[in-house]
């Protein structure tokens, strides 16, 4: 089935996103950026450039690159003489009357521009799905009229695309925290992104999302939160050195370049350096900016522009009819939301009330969009409600520590298994200790049930290979099965208990292990040290038993000295250091054996080293 | 400053949004559903289809994890090697003021071999001048109207470039348009 896509088209930049396995994603474009410029540009050869490229070349090319086409789409001139002075380019009336960019003689209609944007997140999507993408859901202001909204979806018509719907901003953003799943509120969406300051108040409930009222200022945005920020960084410079930085464009870009970086620094911590060496230079030498740059100074330079969203949220709410006690959930839009003042005020305004900010401000409304076409599509439908495994399962293993064999937070249905083996030679039968819980030591958790597999045919330890399966179904149910790979003998238990859990009972149990963690590390160290030094003790002893006279004799002592230490060291529980020397010294003489029964006539097959790596050797007690 | 709380309205009036939403509600009870068990039991079909598309998701899921495994790793590249780039940057500066000398030598064989670090993470060095101006290596950062060079021609680099990192700055000679 064809993907469906929802697509964010700002003012200054689009996003487009997919729903995949029902989670809405966000798709880089070409240029592996989350987001793209809405710029685009006619140059002088006749090529077209869309996004980053296009704005690479803006300062070349003034006339023959658009931005801001969403300022103008579906408007009439008339509507939009003044915004036309504030652009670069040139907007002229079109034969009907309506808003045109007029660029080397031809013209252009917005909903022309804003298709080339289209095209190009549609592109890049398509190449990043492997498939064609065809449907879009596209998102506009709530305040658009009929109008822009036509020009919207003839936009996508000229990209190609099937527009399934033209959805609001803060529609978007509310489906994007599932608000819409909720039984009946009051949303306020507060939305600062690059260049527009947008508020609206959304009825939500019974899937239905209806916009009250909506307010917002056309031109305020983080670009004049960075601005200010240059310009007092700069003022500072000229008021020390005499120089404006802001006259050359080597410098400033690097003061806007870093203005940014700090403004962003600022959302987290309370102060940041701003540090440009050799910024430029006079007849005395090069001059350094180095400048510290604490948040309540960032404040207060920006003081006026977080006022500035004051109005229009009162507004909205006079309009909507709504006081602040009235205003259940807020959920705050665009980048510059990020800035601590701004939501700070926010808060002020709507009661103290904690705002939804746990999706990416900058891509909410695709993410929201994608939501809304997969609802589309049908393809919500295909979402089955699935669960968790809440605590890793497994058994009990040599050493008494617990061997996972499905982590805690798998999806389930899930189906593991894995290979054990005997820990003594000819041992019959082995106990299956089922466990639950996030400890190493299995005695440290949860026993859900134990079983036990009988009749194993007598062989050397290590060499019967037993097969246990854990399968948990969709409702939480364990089976777990042992079988004999030799006889295919077989014996299950099943457990209904797994998942019936307190969701207490689990937090303490994961928390726990978090606090047990370095002391469970050291333990489980230990017992597979001891583990592996007793599997090589057993295989030295094994290989010189096979080899018999063929052993070289002064191996064979070293071999039976080290064999007899081994034993000793694993009996009075010796320290780890103690156990990984034997181990280290066991090998060498593991390796020296080897050659000599290469270089002896049986050539047995490799069953040397270790035997199956696939294969754990199990503490099944002997019985 | 502008409100626009008369236009909002009216646009809400006429466009219904997201809708009632059948769909998402019933696929919610057939997820219960699943999980008690008078639920009524689905058409073999629906179900014969739903497994074919998990499986079939998770097949492509497995095949896009692949790619974006690539794509992380050289995302992260990128974003390792552009937080190093200020630091080249301003010893390039640095060497511009600096006067002749062993030491001052020594310090530009630091520079260059931090560009050749750079060049062998795939991010080759760019600072050509008198070539055309090219969006797709190069960012104009300021016009100037030099008779002596064609038009749309990169003058001067003001910032070198670094493969896919960052275009070259550049000074640009004016368009005969421009």
């Amino acid at each position: 089935m064809a993907k469906a896509v929802g697509i964010d088209l700002g003012t200054t930049n689009s996003a487009i996103a997919v729903m995949e396995g029902g989670q809405p994603t966000i798709i880089s474009n070409a240029e592996g950026a989350r987001t793209t410029p809405s710029v685009v540009a006619f140059t002088e050869s006749g090529e077209r450039l869309v996004g980053q490229l296009a704005k690479r070349q803006a300062i070349l090319n003034p006339k023959g690159t658009i931005y801001s086409a969403k300022r103008f789409i579906g408007r009439r001139f008339q509507e939009v003489t003044e915004e036309a002075e504030t652009v670069t380019f040139d907007v002229v009336e079109a034969p009907n009357g309506s808003a045109a960019f007029k660029v080397r003689d031809k013209l252009y209609a917005p909903e022309e521009i804003s298709a080339q944007v289209l095209r190009k997140l549609v592109d890049d999507a398509s190449n990043y799905l492997g498939e064609k993408v065809r449907e879009a859901v596209i998102t506009v202001p709530a305040y658009f009229n009929d109008s822009q909204r036509q020009a919207t979806k003839d936009a996508g018509k000229i990209a190609g695309l099937d527009v399934l719907r033209i959805i609001n901003e803060p529609t978007a953003a509310a489906l994007a925290y599932g608000l819409d799943k909720k039984e009946h509120e009051t949303v306020l969406v507060f939305d600062l992104g690059g260049g527009t300051f947008d508020v609206s108040l959304l009825d939500v409930g019974d899937g239905v999302v209806e916009v009250r009222s909506t307010s917002g200022d056309t031109h305020l945005g983080g670009d004049d939160f960075d601005r200010r920020l240059v310009d007092h960084l700069a003022g500072k410079f000229k008021n020390d050195t005499g120089i404006d930085l802001r006259t050359d464009p080597q410098a400033l870009q690097r003061l806007y370049e870093a203005a940014e970086k700090a403004k962003v620094e600022l959302s987290a911590v309370t102060q940041t350096q701003v540090s440009l060496p050799f910024i430029t230079a006079d007849k005395d030498g090069p001059k350094h900016l180095t400048e510290t740059v604490t948040r309540s100074t960032f404040e207060q330079i920006t003081a006026d522009l977080v006022e500035r969203c004051l109005e229009p949220v009162k507004q909205a709410m006079a309009d909507g009819k709504v006081s602040e006690n009235d205003i259940d959930e807020v959920i705050l839009v665009g980048g510059s939301t990020r800035i601590p003042a701004v939501q700070k005020l926010v808060r002020r305004l709507t009661g103290g009330k904690d705002p939804n900010m746990s999706v990416n401000p900058d891509e909410v409304v695709a993410l929201g969009a994608a939501v809304q076409a997969g609802v589309l599509k049908g393809e919500v439908k295909d979402v089955l409600l699935l669960d968790v495994t809440p605590l890793s399962l497994g058994v009990e293993t040599r050493g008494g520590v617990m061997t996972r064999i499905i982590e805690r937070n798998t999806t389930i249905p899930a189906r593991r298994s894995e290979v054990f083996s005997t820990a003594e030679d000819n041992q019959p039968a082995v106990d299956v200790v089922v466990l639950q819980g996030e400890r190493e030591r299995a005695a440290d958790n949860r026993v859900l049930g134990r079983f036990q597999l009988t009749g194993i045919r007598p062989a050397p330890r290590g060499e019967p290979q037993v097969e246990v399966t854990f399968d948990v179904d969709a409702n939480g149910i364990l089976n777990v099965t042992a079988r004999d790979k030799d006889t295919n003998a077989e014996q299950g238990i099943t457990i209904s208990e797994s998942s019936n859990l307190d969701a207490s009972d689990v937090e303490r149990m994961v928390s726990e292990a978090e606090a047990n963690r370095a002391e469970d590390q050291r333990l489980r160290e230990a017992v597979d040290a001891r583990n592996t030094l007793d599997s090589i003790a057993y295989q030295v002893e094994k290989t010189l038993s096979d080899l018999g006279d063929a052993a070289p004799s002064h191996e064979r002592a070293r071999a039976e000295m080290l064999i007899s230490d081994a034993r000793e060291a694993l009996e009075s529980d010796a320290p780890v250091e103690r156990v990984r020397e034997l181990t280290g010294e066991l090998t060498q003489v593991l390796q020296g054996l080897q050659v000599a029964r290469t270089s002896a006539p049986p050539p047995a097959a490799d069953q040397g080293s270790s035997s199956d790596d696939d294969v754990v050797d199990a503490d099944f007690d002997r019985v | 400053m502008t409100t626009q709380g008369k236009a909002a309205n009216s646009a809400t009036d006429s466009t219904p949004e997201a809708g009632v939403d059948p769909v998402a509600d019933s696929a919610a009870e057939a997820g219960t559903g699943a999980t008690s068990s008078p639920a009524p039991v689905p058409e073999l079909a629906e179900l014969e289809d739903r497994w074919l598309r998990a499986v079939a998701e998770l097949d492509n899921v497995r095949k896009r994890y692949g790619r974006e495994l690539d794509r992380e790793r050289t995302a992260e590249r990128a974003r390792v090697a552009s937080a190093w780039l200020p630091v080249l940057d301003n010893l390039e500066l640095a060497l511009g003021h600096a006067g002749g000398g062993a030491f001052t030598e020594g310090v530009r064989a630091i520079r260059d071999q931090a560009v050749e670090v750079l060049a062998r993470l795939g991010y080759p060095r760019q600072d050509a001048t008198g070539v055309p101006f090219d969006p797709r290596r190069h960012e104009v950062v300021t016009v100037l109207d030099d008779p002596d060079t064609p038009p749309n021609t990169v003058v001067r680099v003001l910032r070198p470039g670094y493969g896919d990192l960052r275009p070259a700055s550049v000074a640009v000679s004016r368009t005969a348009q421009g």
